[in-house]
């Protein structure tokens, strides 16, 4: 039954936006539209993908969602936001330049961080010139984000990002932690269940004993309805069983086993992008938006949390 | 850092540039193109068009149905290029209910969504029984095909009548029709993917009896199917007598542009459903071309198809006969010359030409898989409503309820199986012809309400289409392009509206329960909003109102 006391604080929780410039501005937006006193997104927040754009006689060719596309040099701007659109980034470069991405490795990672840092250095300014001046943002970061962007975030002055740490946010503490279990692309951020759970405890450890935490966990606990995905093989293919994809749970024991001993009051989660839901862990509910950003979809949860940092209702939202 | 590869399949890259992506997690959005084009061919039923032809030869003379057929999917191009635009701001699943809700209001959204869903449950019904109408046929067609007397015996019984509790109905055909609806809802709870492969192998079925038929019409001389026809009739004469049973009660033959105008109302609806894509938007990749594209080959195949059976007909059955049989063939001076059935139109042409078993057979269950797929189709739409109007707090939250194995909202699907069970039983009881006598309007009013979305987009919400990078929207003569393309979808929605109101004696009488049950069901939606609304505020912090806000990007 939901509590009904006076609500001290509304936040709009949404993650895995991949870069998605057009996703990032509705979370900005979400403040005003659903009346949040706080923001947070919980991590997976750059892009996966760069597009090289080749510059040649006045125009610009790249390929875009599979096509190559040929545009004047003045629409550059244009085609480089609809690359954005996808969650994918673009470099404009000339022949020798694009050769050089698609051949040295080390010179395309460079580039790629370069945008990366670029992006959310943006995404840090926006913040600070859409936010209202009382409207809090947290953007923490997840398994898909390389390390570099922490800095970024913690150098903003309109951005808290608390990786690893607890943070006052009026009734409660927001504990967050983007770190996950191992996935099968080997990807930033990856502990054994046994690292991850001393991680989660030595942070949750030092909370008061009376005090209310909201977990900003990036991984959902293991087998909670909110980590079904496909079971992949070797190759990062389906696994079929029976003719079907096998779905499986595929969170962490380490989350699950730190929800049921401190018992936050919520748990914001994500990482799984197609599995929406919201599950009780003993007093605690857990929540997985899940993400569309794709498609442009902007998911996400509002929290009611009461004056006592008590738990009050949550709605998901489509934006 | 992790490690940065070439993206596989990154396509045509100029210059040999392409994607480049990182390691990285997480897969969402599953229909393409081929899988969206198979919900929205089995959403129209494309051996459906024999009835629609024989309607409009059956409720108009003097008709010819190349120009309705034309004018119809002209019709439907524009509204495709409108809902484009609603799905391009609003790429997600519920069709108009998400349009309307999210451009108007939500209590008018809220109106059509509900109103859609029953909508699309009493469709389930009535496609089960059109299914099940068509079993004697189609046993008919197999006891031909096999030679058992045994199959047409049992056509025979199926289909024999008793007295109900208000009107004769047939035991057997109801059995056929909960039992087809029982298939479907067990079929549903497969992933969307797997159904639309489903749909899509029933649509190709359907095609394949079509390239039979048209293969017989082509291959058959005008006289073959004149002798065929006598032979099947056991009168030699039986062609002639027809025509000459029609002009003896004073039915005009040939071709009036007029009357062939007043036909294209039930050609639009004749194209129902081939936009569907948009209705499972939130399961398409990539939702703007995936449904553009698709509704685009539906649309170029069922005109190809349509108007390629229709000129074949008229070459081999010819045009006269075809107008005769429609309207002298309910008589029984008509089942006196032949028992060739008049409303199966072409499909029976083809039974009396087929010389093969294998054609009776395809010619025989065209039908009922057409009804299947347009079914599944069906379940796949109406749930993704529900789903919608669940998900927004509107239903219990139980009907939003996902399976992991399936992603399928499995809740929902019962649901709307269990009241597509409840209205097959109930109209095999009750004389509930009246109330479903409207169901054209409806469907005529959903589209009216998506054009309306459409024209209102680009003024009460255009952030969701600016173009990128700018602040405005696209313009054509400094009108904004989705507003006209809107307001021509408008228009044309109208006029088939007006149409329809204007001839009751062909798209369904109104009466006190036909019009009182479109009444209560549109207008159920707004109360059930505030309901939902008042009982969620009793108990909560949060308005589900905040639900249908659509967050501006800029």
């Amino acid at each position: 039954m939901p509590n009904r006391g006076k609500r001290a604080l509304r936040i709009f929780f949404a993650t895995d936006v991949h870069g998605s410039e057009r996703c990032f501005r509705k979370f900005l937006a979400a403040a005003k539209a659903y009346e949040a006193d706080a923001l947070i997104l919980g991590g997976d927040i750059v892009g996966k993908g760069l597009v090289p754009i080749r510059e040649h006689n006045g125009s610009l060719t790249a390929t875009v969602r599979g096509d190559s596309v040929t545009v004047p040099r003045e629409d550059g701007e244009r085609l480089r936001a609809e690359i954005n659109q996808l969650g994918f980034y673009s470099v404009i470069g000339g022949d020798d330049e694009v050769r050089r991405i698609e051949t040295d490795r080390e010179h395309r990672e460079a580039v790629f961080n370069g945008e990366i840092r670029k992006q959310v250095e943006a995404w840090c300014e926006l913040a600070a010139a859409r936010l209202p001046d009382d409207v809090r943002c947290v953007i923490t970061p997840g398994n898909d984000d390389p390390r570099e962007i922490d800095a970024v975030l913690k150098a903003s002055p309109r951005i808290d990002s608390p990786e690893g740490e607890l943070f006052e946010l009026g009734p409660i503490l927001l504990a967050s932690c983007g770190d996950v279990t191992p996935t099968p692309w080997n990807t930033e951020r990856e502990y054994s269940e046994e690292e991850l759970f001393g991680r989660l405890a030595r942070m949750l450890d030092a909370a008061p004993a009376n005090a209310k935490v909201v977990a900003n966990f990036h991984n959902p606990p293991y087998s909670s309805g909110l980590d079904f995905a496909a079971e992949l093989d070797k190759n990062l293919l389906p696994v079929l069983r029976g003719g079907r994809p096998s779905i499986i749970p595929v969170g962490s024991k380490a989350v699950r086993e730190a929800i049921k001993r401190y018992q936050p009051v919520v748990g914001l989660h994500g990482h799984i992008h197609e599995s929406k839901g919201a599950q009780k862990i003993g007093a605690t509910m857990c929540l997985n938006p899940g993400s569309d950003y794709s498609a442009d979809v902007l998911r996400g949860a509002i929290v009611d949390i009461a004056e006592d940092g008590s738990f009050m209702d949550f709605l998901f939202t489509a934006g | 850092m992790a490690s940065t590869t070439s993206a596989s399949g990154g396509g045509k890259a100029a210059g040999g540039q392409s994607l480049f992506t990182r390691q990285s997690s997480g897969l969402v959005r599953e229909l393409g193109i081929p899988a969206a084009t198979g919900i929205a061919l089995a959403s129209v039923a494309v051996v459906n068009t024999f009835i629609n032809f024989y309607s409009g030869l059956f409720n108009f003379t003097r008709v010819d149905m190349v120009l309705p057929l034309l004018l119809g999917a002209g019709i439907w191009l524009v509204a495709m290029f409108a809902y484009r635009y609603l799905l391009r701001a609003i790429p997600r699943a519920g069709g108009e209910y998400i349009y309307m809700s999210r451009i108007i209001s939500p209590a008018i959204g809220t109106m059509i969504g509900i109103a859609t869903a029953v909508g699309f449950s009493y469709t389930l019904s009535a496609n089960a029984n059109f299914a099940a109408a068509y079993v004697p046929f189609a046993l008919n067609s197999l006891g031909a095909a096999f030679n058992s007397s045994a199959l047409t015996s049992a056509a025979s019984s199926i289909s024999s009548t008793t007295s109900c509790v208000a009107v004769t109905c047939s035991p057997g055909l109801v059995i056929c029709a909960v039992g087809m609806l029982v298939i479907v809802g067990l079929a549903s709870v497969f992933s969307l993917r797997r159904i639309a492969q489903v749909i899509l192998a029933l649509v190709i079925f359907q095609v394949v009896a079509f390239v039979v038929l048209g293969f017989l019409l082509a291959t058959h001389s005008h006289q073959d199917f004149v002798n065929a026809l006598g032979s099947y009739s056991g009168k030699a004469s039986a062609y002639s007598d027809v025509i000459a049973l029609a002009q003896k009660n004073g039915v005009p033959l040939g071709v009036d542009v007029g009357a062939s105008l007043l036909v294209v109302p039930f050609m639009v609806l004749n194209y129902n459903g081939v936009l569907y894509s948009y209705y499972v938007g939130g399961e398409l990749k990539r939702p703007g071309s995936t449904y553009l594209w698709a509704s685009a080959i539906s649309l170029a195949l069922l005109i190809v198809v349509w108007v390629g059976v229709w000129l074949l007909m008229l070459n081999t059955i010819g045009r006269d006969f075809m107008q005769a049989q429609a309207q002298v063939g309910g008589t029984s001076d008509y089942a006196s010359i032949t028992g060739l059935q008049a409303n199966a139109g072409g499909l029976g042409y083809g039974l009396v030409l087929s010389g093969d078993p294998i054609s009776k057979i395809l010619i025989g269950l065209a039908v009922p898989a057409a009804e299947i797929a347009v079914d599944l189709a069906f379940v796949a739409v109406v749930t993704r409503v529900i789903f919608a109007l669940a998900f927004d707090r509107m239903l219990p939250m139980g009907l939003a309820k996902v399976s992991e194995r399936n992603a399928s909202p499995v809740n929902a699907i019962i649901l709307a199986v269990l009241v597509g069970i409840g209205f097959t039983i109930l109209g095999s009881v009750l004389n509930i012809a009246n109330i479903s006598a409207n169901l054209a309007l409806f469907f005529a009013l959903v589209l009216l309400a998506g054009s309306i979305a459409a024209t209102a987009l680009p003024f009460r919400r255009p952030e969701l289409i600016y173009k990128p990078g700018t602040t405005d929207v696209d313009r054509i003569a400094g009108i904004p392009t989705a507003a006209v393309w809107g307001a021509i979808s408008t228009v044309l929605a109208l006029f088939t509206v007006g149409v329809i109101i204007a001839k009751p004696n062909v798209f369904g009488a109104f009466s006190v329960a036909s019009v009182g049950s479109l009444i209560v069901i549109f207008f159920s939606g707004p109360i059930i909003y505030v309901i939902a609304r008042r009982m969620r505020l009793s108990s909560s912090s949060i308005d589900m109102r905040l639900a249908m806000r659509e967050l501006p990007p800029e």
